[in-house]
This record gives structure tokens, C-alpha cells and sequence, in this order.
């Protein structure tokens, strides 16, 4: 890929001057990059690899059924997708209503409440959820199910408000108002005119709450342990304390699907700059 | 009407995030005595007198000083690339660089430990060339370090770049046009527009290793050990939550100021777009 892509790029600008530093950093962020994860690929695809050989001995898809065979696995897979689907739900239940109230409404204290979402994201998260933690330790949500959603919940909220007060904000109101003009309700409106026009962005904000809650490690751990298990928990322990390289290596393949997923989606309607400016710079 | 939908996130934010805070303070500043609960400082100067308390608050705050310079001085030289570049190769080297997005952190573990680990690809390489091995970097601090500036660059990219965003071609082009050279431009036109930008990414960066768990709990030594699997043993393990609230509460005052700052950029980047 690398190599292909560089002589590609490279070709035509040779008529002109190389441009060295373009190589350079292309190489640099290749090699840093994608070489650790090339390496996990094909330890997925590998049944025997002894150190110190370049390539496996042996390659074939052995340990896919062995992985995929695990039980700890298959429960911990539905109870990630579980506890993924509930968090996403919950949080679109109740932050799409308050979004649209954020940009279309006026109310006391507007402002403010707006603002409140980013004391999620002003504090070190990871202490906020030992401050948490401590509160549902009194209430008894320490080691269930409910405490996990609550924490995880409480990490969506900022991106689950704001991306889609930004789309109803961008919403033509002249459509809108014509709409009116011509004598159609205002929920036929709603439905037909504005949600079509933040539709877009608001599937990126569902789908970003999906995948983040998919891989929420921290919070899950801290409140779930010992009762609930995520994917994320069992590949810990494929990596602290399993013998066998594969495991860990089909299971990254698996578990990175989400990702990519959202990948795809993510470079057609989230260009870099709306990612950067959404982190307030 | 406004207000009713609003409620209950707003609720969710002060029950889950406000109160906890608040309570945070009474137990962490409290004792218990006969006579009731008193002010006491007792937790925190257990914190700061405990050697092995503050070895671990000293290796979060080395790594976040050595990660945040290594990813700015990193990401600054390829988002000025792609800020006065165009074509394919500035578009590949975009898409790579924010790859690590869509890499969660306990993948990224697990490849670093089959490449940098013992007898990983980078061994098995070396070994190949009939070089020595290195000392794996891999359960010492210099492995968090590796794992959080891998994990931190695309967002530092991204950040720096908007920055970039605010830097005319003109001006450069300007100052070009009266002899100023590369490095001049940078120091007196590009760095003075883009040092909020960078600031906003420190504080990112900050406040992201303050509380960064997997990486270090995974690439990091067991002792000393960062703030974040810190926190997480002493709850679940030493099974002491008002010390781990302690420790949480230190982690908030560490960050504070950068806090402080992101949120204030948040907050007018925001308003300026109404």
C-alpha cells in the first residue's frame, strides 16, 4: 500500500522538484502507523510463527474458530452490544428533544445549561468516574448493569447535544417558513423539512456514541467489575495473562469492524475541519 | 416548554457529574470525629507525604510534559506540510495521520506489545539484520509514552490544523516576497496565529493523559504507574474510595488551569458562531 501509493503520488512531481519532506513524512507515518497494525493482521491470519522467522511458519485461519468458539467471548460480545444499544438509545431519547430545544427555542438559562454539557469534558474523565463510582457505591449500582449505562450515558451527552444543535441550527428556515406559507403543520414540518437537513449529522453523533460506548473500557471496569464483562475487559485479559498470540490478534480483527464502520461513514460527512473546530479550536 | 426538554440531560449533569464533584470535596476534606465531621486536611497530606503516592504523580506528570512536546513537535511539521501542500500525497498523508482516530486504545495496546514488545516484529527484525536487540520499551514509562502520543496525533493534527486554517497564504507569501526565510515566517507570522490553537491541544493532551488508563495500565511498569490505574487499584483493588477520590481530586487540580483554558476557548468558539 505504501509503497504504491508513493511511487503514484511521487511520479508526476518529479517533472517538477521531489518533494523530499511530502516523502518523508508519508514514510514516517507508514511505518509508525500502519506497520503495528500490519503485524496484528497477520498474526490473525497465522498458526504457526516461532521467533525468530520474518514471516509465520504456517498460515491458515485455525484460530478464528478457536476464538470465535470461546464462551467468555460470545457473552462478553452481547453484553457490549447490549450495553452499547441501551446508552445510544437513552442518549438520543433524551438529548435529540433537548437539542432541538437548545437551537430553536428560548428559554431562562439557555446559555448556561448549553455550557453545562462541557464540564463532562473539562475535568480528567477518569477521576470524574472515581468521584462517580464513589456516589454509586452508597446507591448500590457498583457491579450492575444499570450503574455501566449511567456512567456511559453521562460521556455522551456533550456530543449527543451539540453535534445536532449545530445541524438544526443549519437548517434553512426559509424552507421552512415556505412550508408554513403553503399551510403545512408544524410537525409536518419538523418532519419533513427540518429532520431530513440534520439528518446527516445526526446519524455521526449516533453512530459516534455507538462505536465510543462499544469500546468504553475505563468506566465499564470501574463500575462493572467483577459481574459485568465488555469486549474490551476480555481483551485485557487476552493480553495480560494469554499464552496464545492469536487470540488477542483475531479478536483485534473482530473488534475493529465498529471502527471502520464508522470510519467509512466518518470521511463522508465529517470533514477534518468540522472534527476540529466541534474540540473548540 | 423549552425548559422540559432540556431537563433531563441538564438533570444527568448535575446528579452525575456536579454532585459527585461536591461531595468529592466534603469527604476528601472531612474526618469523622467523635463530635461529628471536621475540616481536616488529613487525606492530602497523606497523599503528599506517601513516597509511593507521589512517585506515581510524578511519572503522570513526566509523561504528560514528554508526550504533549513530542506530539506538538510532531504534528506542528506535518500540519504546516498539509496546510501549504495539496495533491495525493498530502492527501495520504492526512488520511494516515488521522488513522489513529478509528484505532481504540486497547487494540493499539495489543499491536504496540506484538511490535515494540520482547521478541516482537522490531526484535525479529533487528535480530534479522544481525543486529543487537534494544531494551523494550515496552513496562517502562517510555511505553505509555509511545502508546499516548500515537493516540493523541491525530486530534493534535486536527486541532493545529484549524489553527492553520486562520494563516493567510497571502501573508506568507508577503513576507516571502520581502526575504524573510522559513524559519522567520514561522516564529513572527505562522506561531503567533496558531498559539491558541496549540494551547487548546496541550490542554487536550493534558487533561487526556491526566486520566489515561488503558495505555498505561497496559504499556506502563506496575510501580510507578500513572494516576489513571493508580486511581483504578485503590478503588478496586486497595478497595479505599476515599483515597481514591483524593487521588481523583489531585488529578482535577493538576489540570485545572488547562481546564480552565479549554473550556473558555470552547465556550467563545461557540459564541462566535452564535
Amino acid at each position: 500500500m505504501t509503497d504504491t501509493s508513493l511511487t503514484a503520488t511521487a511520479a508526476p512531481r518529479l517533472s517538477r522538484r521531489i518533494d523530499w519532506p511530502g516523502i518523508g513524512f508519508a514514510a514516517f507515518l507508514s511505518l509508525v502507523i500502519l506497520v503495528p497494525l500490519l503485524v496484528v493482521a497477520i498474526w490473525a491470519f497465522t498458526e504457526v510463527w516461532r521467533y525468530p522467522s520474518i514471516l509465520p511458519q504456517k498460515f491458515g485461519l485455525r484460530f478464528w474458530g478457536a476464538t470465535l468458539g470461546r464462551n467468555d467471548v460470545w457473552s462478553a460480545l452481547s453484553t457490549s452490544v447490549l450495553l452499547a444499544t441501551t446508552v445510544t438509545a437513552l442518549s438520543t431519547a433524551i438529548c435529540l428533544p433537548a437539542a432541538f430545544a437548545f437551537a430553536r427555542l428560548n428559554f431562562p438559562g439557555r446559555n448556561i445549561f448549553f455550557l453545562s454539557f462541557l464540564t463532562v469534558h473539562a475535568f480528567p474523565k477518569f477521576g470524574l468516574y472515581v468521584t462517580i463510582a464513589t456516589i454509586f457505591l452508597g446507591l448500590g449500582l457498583v457491579g450492575t448493569f444499570w450503574g455501566v449505562v449511567l456512567i456511559q450515558l453521562v460521556s455522551t451527552l456533550m456530543f449527543m447535544v451539540w453535534i445536532p444543535v449545530a445541524a438544526f441550527q443549519g437548517v434553512d428556515r426559509r424552507l421552512e417558513e415556505a412550508a408554513r406559507d403553503v399551510g403545512a403543520s408544524p410537525a409536518r414540518v419538523f418532519f419533513y423539512i427540518t429532520l431530513p437537513q440534520a439528518l446527516p449529522a445526526i446519524i455521526a453523533a449516533v453512530l459516534l456514541t455507538f462505536v465510543g460506548t462499544f469500546y468504553e473500557t475505563e468506566g465499564a471496569w470501574l463500575i462493572g467489575a467483577p459481574t459485568v464483562r465488555t469486549m474490551p475487559l476480555v481483551m485485557i485479559t487476552f493480553i495480560n495473562s494469554e499464552v496464545v498470540v492469536q487470540y488477542g490478534a483475531v479478536l483485534s480483527v473482530v473488534l475493529w469492524v465498529p471502527s471502520f464502520i464508522l470510519m467509512l461513514f466518518a470521511r463522508r460527512f465529517l470533514g477534518p475541519q468540522a472534527l476540529g473546530r466541534g474540540l473548540g479550536a | 416548554m423549552g425548559l422540559l426538554l432540556v431537563a433531563v440531560p441538564v438533570l444527568l449533569v448535575l446528579w452525575l457529574i456536579v454532585w459527585p464533584i461536591v461531595v468529592a470535596v466534603f469527604t476528601t476534606f472531612q474526618v469523622d470525629t467523635p463530635k461529628g465531621p471536621a475540616w481536616s486536611l488529613e487525606s492530602y497530606s497523606f497523599f503528599f507525604t506517601d513516597g509511593f503516592s507521589l512517585g506515581n504523580l510524578w511519572v503522570t506528570i513526566w509523561t504528560t510534559a514528554v508526550t504533549t512536546v513530542i506530539v506538538i513537535a510532531v504534528a506542528l511539521p506535518i500540519a504546516l506540510y498539509l496546510r501549504f501542500s495539496n495533491g495525493k500525497l498530502a492527501a495520504y498523508i492526512q488520511s494516515i495521520a488521522l488513522f489513529p482516530l478509528f484505532v481504540p486504545s486497547i487494540l493499539l495496546a495489543f499491536a504496540l506489545i506484538r511490535t515494540i514488545g520482547p521478541n516482537g516484529m522490531l526484535d525479529t527484525l533487528l535480530n534479522a539484520a544481525h543486529l543487537p536487540k534494544i531494551r523494550s520499551p515496552y513496562l517502562t514509562p517510555w511505553g505509555p509514552v509511545i502508546g499516548l502520543t500515537w493516540d493523541n496525533l491525530p486530534l493534535t493534527l486536527l486541532i493545529v490544523l484549524s489553527g492553520l486554517a486562520n494563516v493567510s497564504t497571502a501573508s506568507v507569501e508577503a513576507a516571502r516576497d520581502v526575504g524573510a526565510g522559513s524559519l522567520s515566517i514561522l516564529w513572527h507570522i505562522i506561531l503567533p496565529r496558531i498559539a491558541n490553537s496549540l494551547l487548546v491541544a496541550a490542554s487536550f493532551i493534558v487533561l487526556g493523559l491526566f486520566s489515561a488508563f488503558t495505555l498505561p495500565y497496559l504499556l506502563g511498569p506496575a510501580a510507578p504507574e500513572m494516576m489513571g490505574p493508580f486511581m483504578q487499584r485503590t478503588f478496586i483493588d486497595v478497595n479505599n474510595p476515599t483515597e481514591a477520590t483524593t487521588q481523583a481530586m489531585i488529578t482535577f487540580l493538576f489540570c485545572a488551569v488547562f481546564a480552565v483554558f479549554y473550556v473558555r476557548s470552547v465556550a467563545s468558539s461557540q459564541r462566535r458562531r452564535g
